[in-house]
């Protein structure tokens, strides 16, 4: 075939499909929004990142849910929140009473037994719950009575604060769905969280672990019935999530007035996944898309300053809880002394990296509470500056003396140690821009006072290998927190080492302050240790937190009722609504 | 039919010399060049500045705040030093398997005795059940070989299966994604010059090996070799000498492109989150940067530029002898 | 020769089978990694009460492996060495391991389940392969065809050659994800002309339209992404066939030809061609493979779900079972295609004689 024919050929199908099917526009209720991936499973209890957690949280209802907007947590099925009650000094008893209104699909109404029955599932063998079971360790037993079925107490190892809203931030499950002979109510949750992992398999719990796997949404959709305001009409998985808004769900008829967290006004919704930035961006300026949240700062930037934006888009932003921070591995012995490490903190330029890289727009940060928790935040204590001067003085106080040539680097000599060398080797994920511009700014910096900085950017599952096996001297990455849990074992605390503490960082008075937060009274108390914790923090400089990201989220103009929230996904899906009138096209 | 006369040809032949010679010589002299700002430290406070825009940056910065013009110095750099030595060294090693490959196929013999020797040395070496069994063979096969081998006693012999062990290790490389491979050498070797130089090398040998051995088969069986062969000379001179200069056709075209290969496979691999150090600036990388910042044009069109200009001279100069043959 | 093709296509299968295994082996080696992806994130500061221990993260993971088998060893025989006398000791397992069970499983039908889903790898395969193989197949078809038409003319030295011919190679120095993108920012984009779909294969509201109109609008949205796939194949394949060709018009018997008074293109078409085909048919074979493994930045740009992104997925979150069975297909579609282009060796020149 020629390349003339051929041309031809082309041509004229090309010009066929155009005429056939030119994009035409179909306007549909359903709100579009963007996800980046996949939630790759609905399992309520397996949710390996944020994405699947926003759509279990639409189709399965908790004890009580985090209201986005107030950013406090809401009693949801649950009457009210629960109450506390200490018994001796390692126990809390927390009574639930769930609202008389709370039912099933098919009328039947959520009762303590259910909640049992989720209890329980978490600590089934042969299920993928082990990330339950992390975060639910600390409910020991649950006892209900038969006289009062809307009636629970959840027994509590040890005393926290946390406890009264942690314990009820679940999704419930119907055990009449899963267990209809109630089978599981042979076992007690302390047993089942006794259970060692080599005990023989028992074929009663596999029985129910099998019909729950059976019920995966994953696999048949509406199986497994949640009690929350949406159910699954299709996935195709890698492509789009459609759900819709049930017709009969129980606030409906059976609760005046409605409490905001259990409003939910789009009648579809329709997630699509995009993976790209610039075509999630490209659809929202086609229309094809209606929410689009997480937006990169550039590509927003953009957003803001295009002419054709004015119209169809609205631009919201929000302080998150992600903080960006540059840690250091205490281990080495370079990096093993305050001194060295506060030297080394005075190199990040965080003022000028904010700026670059987020426009401006997010907060500095004495340390990982963010500056929006008034309470918490320690604002006595002083933004580190960006000092090159200071930087190389406090080297000088840590022992470390310059060489006599440029090339000599900073060396020190400790009794009985071999000499020191400082020179470090910057870790961080190499996919995202953000933490290579703050690599090389820091590398830029060290090397004018003459610290030598290798930078290895590192694909992201070698990266969280490297933070493992302490295989780096810095790190630069985000750290997601909350305004609720301040709970810092696993990231400060010596019981930490080896799971999730990659700094290595442990002295006895932050060990003890971390369990005296933990365990604190009263909110004023734990504020008050929450403050000398920053403080400690700083002197002690294993992390060196820079700044606060912005949340900014994109809406087409015709999307009115999106309310951002500083938490994640970032704003509330549930007061979307479409306005009626689209507005004209620019 | 001005531009198909010879003369033109050479001409833009010349272009191409002149081109490749200044992209060498600014590569040598990039450290001693004065240029207003280094590749590696970023301008916060000039982030994606346009051309001419602010600073001394005469060709803007990209969404980092790095000079493009530097990144463009030190990438060319980048390119001679390690680009183009790993294309070559992927084109030579692919050259002598893919025409060894090619040549003997899985047809070569050896003598038992060697085979037991090599065996014997691998099996111990690799610590497998009982180490000194293998050692025991392989002195078996040493004494066995020696003593008959001055007897000029003839053995039976073993095919050795050289187009299977180099097409198939050719097939395993090209079959496990990039990435993974990526990862599980950059483990091994780290992301230094020289381990980046072995990287690439090792997983852009497969094409030219599978190119050359296509055209060795045909080669072989010309009417030159087999009179070479029938004249006595031994295999290794006929292939070396006769056969494989032949078979490197192919090669002339692939080789420029290959260059162009590696130079996107940078880029590729920061797209799938492999990242290679920042601090070696390359031509590649800075292109990417498009896709972070789609309105940044200036970062993508003067190293695509730079990259296009130097795979044409780089083509055009392999048809340089066709040129003359004219 | 079909007695000789049987032999080759059960070595292909035992190297299939082998590639395989390795692969196997090696991953499932170094598990750490993936048990630690595939459970939350330890080192995140949202930890509720009572969490972090790290004795409660390696129970966990304790937990994790005995659910999927990773407890048990991973072959037949294992090794250790004694850290004191640095003296190599040699195991038998028997059948109770990981690769027995992951063979035996294979021969049944039976890939595994992911670790991250617990889904079938047969199943994410399948759905994957289903969505890659009309993408990769008509951009690998168009661009062997217009190679073909392109390189033809190349040969004959048209007017301005050097110029088309510079163009393609320019063309080929762009990397994929360039070209994705400026097809999807210019005709794409309403700012420019939005004539194709941005992303995705079709909406979920289309599932109401009929037949015909859902294979249009799927049509129209792969126009762009085969657009990306063609372009940046055509370059390589056009240049290798049309340098081939130059060379072999410079050759004796075509020389003869023209003597004979036989036209350019009939010398092309009738004699020169096939013997330049030999170059090409390793690039031709190099896209089998190709097709199978997807195009991982073109389903990124174009939000499309296929292989590329499955397997490239499946690689940074160490999903193993994902993984292998995603490179026992490609490994059997690039033996295949060994074995393909070899025959094509011989279709193209006879006087190559088999070797096996």
């Amino acid at each position: 075939m020629t390349q003339h024919s051929l041309g031809k050929l082309l041509c004229t199908t090309i010009a066929g499909l155009l005429y056939s099917c030119s994009p035409q526009r179909t306007d549909t209720d359903a709100i579009r929004i963007r996800w980046s991936h996949d939630p790759e499973t609905l399992d309520p209890f397996q949710s390996p990142n944020q994405v699947p957690l926003d759509a279990v949280n639409l189709l399965h209802l908790g004890l009580l849910e985090v209201d986005l907007t107030r950013l406090k947590y809401a009693p949801v099925l649950a009457e009210r929140l629960p109450t506390t009650h200490l018994i001796g000094d390692s126990l809390t008893e927390l009574r639930y009473t769930l609202r008389a209104a709370a039912a099933w699909d098919n009328g039947h109404p959520v009762l303590a037994s259910d909640v049992a029955f989720t209890l329980k599932l978490m600590f089934c063998p042969d299920l993928p719950n082990e990330a339950a079971r992390a975060r639910f360790g600390f409910i020991e037993e649950i006892t209900t009575t038969a006289t009062a079925p809307r009636r629970f107490t959840l027994v509590c190892r040890g005393q926290s604060l946390e406890y009264s809203v942690a314990s009820g931030d679940f999704p419930i499950l119907s055990e009449a769905a899963i267990d209809p002979r109630r089978q599981l109510r042979r076992y007690s949750l302390r047993a089942l969280q006794r259970r060692p992992v080599t005990a023989p398999a028992d074929t009663v719990l596999l029985g129910v672990a099998r019909r729950y796997r059976a019920a995966s949404p994953d696999r048949s959709p509406g199986l497994l019935p949640g009690c929350g305001p949406y159910e699954l009409v299709k996935w195709e998985k890698d492509r789009y999530l459609t759900l819709r808004r049930k017709t009969n769900w129980w606030p409906d008829a059976g609760l005046r007035p409605v409490p905001a967290v259990l409003q939910a006004l789009p009648k579809r919704l329709e997630y699509v996944i995009i993976p790209d930035a610039a075509t999630a961006t490209l659809a929202l300026r086609r229309g094809d898309l209606d929410v689009y949240p997480q937006m990169p700062a550039r590509e927003y930037a953009r957003l803001q300053t295009a002419p054709s934006t004015s119209n169809a888009l609205r631009l919201y932003s929000s302080l998150s809880y992600s903080v960006v921070l540059a840690g250091f591995n205490t281990r080495q012995p370079a990096l093993a002394d305050a001194l060295t490490r506060q030297a080394l903190s005075h190199c990040f330029d965080a003022a000028g990296l904010l700026k670059a890289t987020q426009m401006g727009a997010g907060t500095r940060t004495v340390g990982i509470l963010s500056p929006a928790n008034r309470m918490n935040y320690n604002d006595s204590l002083a933004l580190v500056p960006f000092d090159l001067k200071r930087a190389a003085a406090l080297l000088r106080q840590a022992g470390w003396q310059r060489g006599s040539d440029a090339e000599a680097g900073w060396v020190r000599t400790v009794a009985n140690r071999p000499r020191q060398q400082l020179a470090l080797r910057v870790r961080y994920r190499a996919e995202e821009t953000l933490f290579a511009t703050a690599a090389l700014q820091f590398q830029a910096a060290a090397a004018q006072i003459g610290v030598p900085v290798t930078l290895l950017p590192t694909e992201s599952g070698t990266f969280s290998a490297s933070m493992q096996t302490g295989d780096f001297d810095v790190y630069v990455r985000t750290l997601n927190g909350n305004p609720f849990m301040f709970n810092f074992t696993p990231i400060f605390h010596s019981e930490g080492i080896g799971a999730g503490n990659t700094t290595g960082f442990n002295t006895l008075a932050s060990d003890r302050l971390i369990e005296a937060i933990t365990t604190a009274e009263t909110e004023q108390r734990r504020a008050q240790l929450l403050r000398q914790f920053q403080a400690l923090m700083q002197r002690e400089m294993p992390v060196v937190p820079l700044f606060f990201l912005p949340n900014r989220v994109a809406a087409s103009s015709r999307i009115t009722g999106l309310q951002v929230s500083s938490l994640k996904p970032g704003y509330s899906v549930k007061t979307l609504v479409r306005a009626p009138q689209p507005s004209p096209a620019p | 039919m001005a531009l198909l006369t010879p003369a033109f040809r050479l001409w833009s032949q010349w272009l191409a010399v002149l081109w490749l010679g200044v992209v060498l010589l600014v590569a040598a002299l990039a450290p001693v060049l004065p240029l207003p700002y280094s590749p590696n430290s970023p301008d916060l406070a000039n982030i994606a500045t346009p051309p001419l825009g602010a600073a001394g940056h005469w060709l803007g910065t990209d969404p980092q705040g790095r000079d493009v013009l530097s990144i463009l110095v030190f990438g060319a750099r980048t390119a001679v030093l390690l680009t183009l030595p790993a294309a070559v060294l992927a084109a030579v090693l692919g050259a002598l398997v893919g025409g060894a490959a090619g040549f003997w196929g899985n047809a070569t013999r050896l003598a038992v005795p060697y085979w037991l020797l090599g065996g014997g040395v691998g099996w111990w070496a690799l610590q497998l059940p009982i180490p000194l069994l293998g050692l025991g063979v392989a002195a078996g096969g040493l004494g066995v070989g020696l003593l008959f081998g001055v007897r000029k006693q003839r053995f039976p012999s073993w095919p050795i299966p050289l187009n299977a062990v180099v097409m198939g290790t050719a097939t395993t490389l090209d079959t496990v994604p990039r990435l993974v491979l990526v990862v599980a050498m950059a483990a091994g070797t780290g992301v230094s010059i020289p381990g980046l130089l072995v990287l690439l090398t090792l997983t852009s040998w497969p094409l030219p090996a599978r190119l050359v051995r296509a055209q060795m088969l045909r080669v072989r069986i010309l009417p030159f070799v087999e009179a070479a062969r029938a004249a006595g000379i031994s295999p290794q001179r006929v292939w070396l000498h006769h056969a494989l200069p032949h078979a490197l056709q192919p090669l002339r075209t692939a080789l420029p492109l290959s260059m162009a290969g590696l130079l996107g496979l940078e880029s590729t691999l920061s797209f799938l989150g492999i990242g290679l150090p920042p601090d070696v600036a390359s031509w590649g990388r800075l292109m990417a940067t498009i896709r972070n910042e789609p309105s940044a044009w200036w970062a993508f069109t003067f190293p695509a530029l730079c990259l296009i200009i130097s795979i044409i001279s780089l083509n055009s100069l392999s048809r340089l002898r066709s040129t003359l043959e004219e | 020769m079909v007695g000789l093709v049987f032999r080759r296509l059960a070595q292909t299968g035992l190297a299939v089978w082998a590639l395989a295994s390795v692969v196997f082996l090696l991953s499932y080696r170094d598990l750490d990694a993936a048990v630690r992806l595939a459970l939350p994130d330890a080192t995140e500061a949202t930890a509720g009460p009572g969490a972090g221990r790290a004795a409660d993260q390696a129970t966990r993971q304790a937990a994790f492996r005995q659910r999927l088998g990773l407890d048990l060893p991973l072959f037949y025989l294992s090794r250790t060495t004694d850290p004191q006398l640095h003296w190599v000791k040699w195991r038998w397992n028997g059948a109770h391991n990981q690769y027995h069970r992951w063979a035996t499983g294979l021969v049944r039908g039976n890939w595994g389940v992911s670790f991250r889903t617990g889904e079938a790898v047969t199943a994410r395969l399948g759905r994957a392969l289903s969505f890659t193989l009309p993408l990769t197949g008509t951009a690998a078809f168009l661009a062997v065809l217009c190679a073909l038409g392109l390189g033809q003319r190349l040969a004959r030295r048209p007017w301005g050659h050097s110029l088309l011919q510079a163009a393609l190679v320019g063309l080929h120095a762009l990397p994929l994800f360039v070209v994705a993108l400026a097809l999807l920012l210019t005709l794409a984009n309403p700012e420019v002309v939005a004539w194709f779909p941005a992303y995705g294969l079709s909406q979920a509201t289309d599932a109401d339209l009929d037949t015909w109109s859902q294979t249009g609008r799927y049509a129209l949205h792969l126009v762009l992404p085969v657009a990306a796939l063609t372009l940046t194949a055509l370059p390589e394949l056009t240049l290798h066939l049309s340098g081939a060709l130059a060379r072999e018009l410079r050759s004796d018997y075509a020389t003869t030809a023209r003597a004979k008074g036989l036209a350019e293109p009939a010398i092309i078409r009738h004699h020169a061609l096939r013997n330049a085909l030999l170059p090409t048919i390793t690039l031709i074979a190099e896209l089998l493979p190709a097709l199978v493994a997807g195009a991982v930045v073109v389903e990124v740009v174009f939000a499309l779900p296929g292989m590329g992104r499955l397997l490239a997925d499946a690689a940074a979150a160490r999903d193993y079972p994902v993984l292998v069975g995603g490179i026992l297909l490609i490994g059997a579609a690039r033996l295949l295609a060994l074995l393909l282009a070899d025959l094509l060796y011989f279709w193209a020149d006879p006087r190559i004689r088999w070797h096996s």
